[in-house]
């Protein structure tokens, strides 16, 4: 049962493995996001209320979305590689920290353009925004701190400790609309009846909307994790051959 | 299997996760008062906001209730929780989705008389989305689901 798992952790098997995925995943990425881009921008119907405005929700949903999933990935690796000492682990771990500022960065970023024209404000310290901030801040640190740290071994049992704490506020953003008073609006339920709000002409664009963000955060981490690999074993055998190639 | 100093690992963390989270739980329910946004006209009206003090209030702009001025942009509403009623009166833009029955966050200070002065007005929106042609037939229809975002409970 464990032969897979102690696979999944040497770095060459991944980096052989990865390098037969990315041409396919990039490809489904491409039409998803084509589609998903030209209906949720140009043919979604104007909302009631919103008009226009709220095709912002087409990105910023998404995006916002897989911002949450960055904690809960690098506290898993992170547990793997504390307790298994498994190598990729922790590169999963490293390089998932820049790629999560950057799409929490874009989700605060599209969510203020869309409360401008809604709110009549791009900020509000409400408990939604604020924590979403405090997730930027922690990914932030946690970048700040693998780099701080000469030591691999201790930057990799710090990061890991600090994406457990991630995870909480995760958590709290996560339910942050529905615990407390907020400006933010809470989830969606989305509906298969077109005659009803959030009914198939809304959704159905927002799934291809996701399929194609997550696709690009997959490719995204896929190609950092490469790159960290290349960089941690440059001096193994098959990376100068590959160099050598 | 998984080997005993291993197990002891992920006991550990397992336990400062637990720790963390309980830590992090108790702090979190002790400050919520403070992490609410705004206050409701029904604390308003038991005597939780101060006169003078910056608050910010949130509610529904009550329906008939707004009252603008014809040579100013004075403007004044009664935001209600459907309980209670606070007096606001503002001067200044107010933001695209203001409108009757829709949720508003009213940010100022309770004057004398009980009547809010708001320095700016955020409205709210909620988490429906339709087609101006859904909305029409919802209306027709006379099952206008889409208007409930305030949540007064506390």
């Amino acid at each position: 049962m464990w032969t897979w798992f102690h696979k999944l952790g040497s770095p060459k098997w991944f980096y052989d493995i990865s390098g037969r995925w990315l041409p396919w995943l990039v490809a489904c990425m491409a039409v998803c996001l084509v589609v998903g881009v030209i209906w949720s921008l140009l043919f979604v119907p104007q909302d009631y209320q919103q008009g226009l405005t709220n095709r912002i929700f087409y990105v910023h949903v998404p995006v916002a979305s897989i911002s949450l999933a960055f904690f809960p990935l690098m506290a898993i690796a992170g547990t793997v590689s504390l307790v298994w000492k498994m190598k990729l682990a922790d590169v999963v771990v490293k390089v998932a920290a820049p790629l999560g500022a950057w799409f929490t960065a874009l989700a605060l970023a599209s969510g203020s353009i869309w409360g401008i024209d809604t709110w009549g404000t791009f900020w509000v310290w409400d408990a939604r925004l604020t924590s979403l901030l405090l997730q930027f801040f922690l990914l932030i640190g946690m970048i700040s701190l693998r780099s701080a740290l000469e030591d691999t071994d201790a930057a990799a049992k710090a990061c890991a400790l600090l994406s457990i704490v991630g995870t909480i506020n995760m958590v709290v953003i996560k339910y942050s609309v529905l615990w407390w008073d907020v400006l933010h609006q809470p989830p969606t339920n989305f509906t298969v009846d077109n005659s009803q709000p959030n009914g198939p002409e809304i959704w159905i664009p927002l799934v291809i909307m996701f399929l194609g963000v997550y696709l690009f955060f997959v490719i995204s981490l896929i190609l950092s994790v490469r790159n960290e690999i290349l960089r941690r074993e440059r001096r193994a055998q098959w990376v100068s051959e590959l160099a050598a190639q | 299997m998984m080997k005993p100093h291993r197990k002891k690992r992920l006991g550990i963390i397992l336990f400062i996760a637990t720790g963390l989270t309980i830590a992090i739980g108790l702090t979190l329910f002790a400050l919520s008062q403070n992490i609410d946004l705004f206050y409701t006209p029904t604390q308003v009206a038991a005597g939780e906001v101060t006169p003078g003090d910056k608050v910010r209030i949130g509610g529904m702009v009550k329906e008939g209730s707004v009252d603008s001025a014809q040579d100013s942009l004075l403007v004044s509403f009664a935001a209600t929780d459907y309980a209670h009623d606070v007096i606001v009166q503002y001067e200044g833009i107010l933001p695209d989705l203001f409108r009757e029955g829709q949720g508003v966050v009213v940010e100022g200070s309770l004057g004398a008389g009980g009547v809010f002065i708001a320095d700016r007005v955020l409205a709210k929106h909620d988490e429906n989305y339709m087609s101006v042609e859904v909305k029409k037939a919802l209306d027709q229809a006379g099952a206008s689901a889409a208007n409930h975002p305030l949540m007064p409970e506390s």
